[in-house]
């Protein structure tokens, strides 16, 4: 009776491991580098590197100031749950308007008083930011509103189509009106 | 023993990198929100809060006449709810968490009871 037991057959996944994860473990490591241009592209955007925003609107004038608007990403509004649909937009004030100017808001259609003056822009600023809400049922032709408040209590308004401030926006809306 | 415990290890640290990752997303965003609902025919109720789940108790939301009068100057409760008489002129509510932190709901857009 010979006494002699074999070692179990190793299975052949344990074969293919065995043999292969120096190699998988490499390419693991490569993965990341499929990511890099998004996050080098994110990074220039957050920095300002990539200027103000993924499409500049343009130097919009405000009563004696002015501000150059832009669209953070050229997209449509992303969804915040409960809260809406929300479009982010970066500005930067002009040189002589930096001090002067205390807040700057923004809202889709005319405000109807400074307390309601919509959303404001916070940050430094050389570059702000701000989220819009954007209802759904916005009509396309809806215009979006700049308030800008003085240290001196003085305030001053002016409005751009909100098909130039943002044309991804107005074509999310018209795709909204499709819906039943 | 040590195979067990090296297992639990790595179970406890996968559990971990899960969690902080569920838990970054939701230090994103905190906008304002409002909604107002008619419970009868007299009556309107109102309840604030802001995206991120957080109620909004003791914040001000005062129901203005389109002539800019406020009608009923209000802040909302301890449960972050407020309820008001439905004025007889047009009006619209007014959430305000602070200035560019509104919430405006026209009379047109309240829900019938």
């Amino acid at each position: 009776m010979s006494k002699i037991t074999t070692a179990p057959q190793p299975s052949r996944l344990s074969l293919f491991w065995h043999k292969w994860r120096f190699h998988i473990n490499v390419l693991l490591l490569l993965i990341p580098l499929g990511f890099m241009p998004k996050y080098f592209a994110d990074a220039a955007l957050f920095r300002g590197d990539a200027g103000l925003g993924e499409r500049e609107i343009g130097e919009i004038q405000v009563g004696p100031w002015s501000l150059r608007l832009a669209e953070l990403r050229n997209e449509a509004p992303r969804s915040d749950g409960p809260a809406g649909y929300l479009k982010a937009f970066s500005a930067a004030l002009c040189t002589a308007c930096v001090e002067p100017v205390k807040a700057t808001y923004l809202r889709i259609g005319k405000p109807r008083s400074l307390r309601a003056a919509g959303v404001i822009f916070f940050g430094t600023p050389y570059r702000m930011g701000t989220q819009l809400p954007v209802p759904v049922k916005t009509p396309a032709d809806a215009e979006l509103w700049i308030t800008m408040e003085g240290w001196d209590g003085s305030m001053h308004q002016a409005s751009i189509p909100l098909s130039q401030a943002s044309p991804a926006t107005i074509a999310w809306l018209n795709k909204q009106g499709a819906k039943p | 023993m040590s195979c067990s415990y090296r297992l639990l290890r790595l179970h406890l640290s996968t559990a971990l990198l899960v969690l902080s990752a569920g838990f970054s997303a939701s230090a994103l965003a905190h906008n304002p929100m409002c909604e107002c609902k008619a419970i009868d025919a007299e009556q309107i109720k109102c309840t604030g809060g802001f995206s991120d789940g957080s109620g909004a108790p003791g914040v001000t939301l005062d129901v203005i006449g389109y002539d800019e009068t406020i009608l009923v100057p209000g802040k909302l409760g301890s449960d972050s709810t407020l309820t008001f008489k439905k004025p007889g002129a047009e009006f619209y509510v007014l959430f305000d968490a602070g200035p560019g932190h509104v919430v405006e709901i026209d009379q047109a857009d309240i829900e019938a009871p």
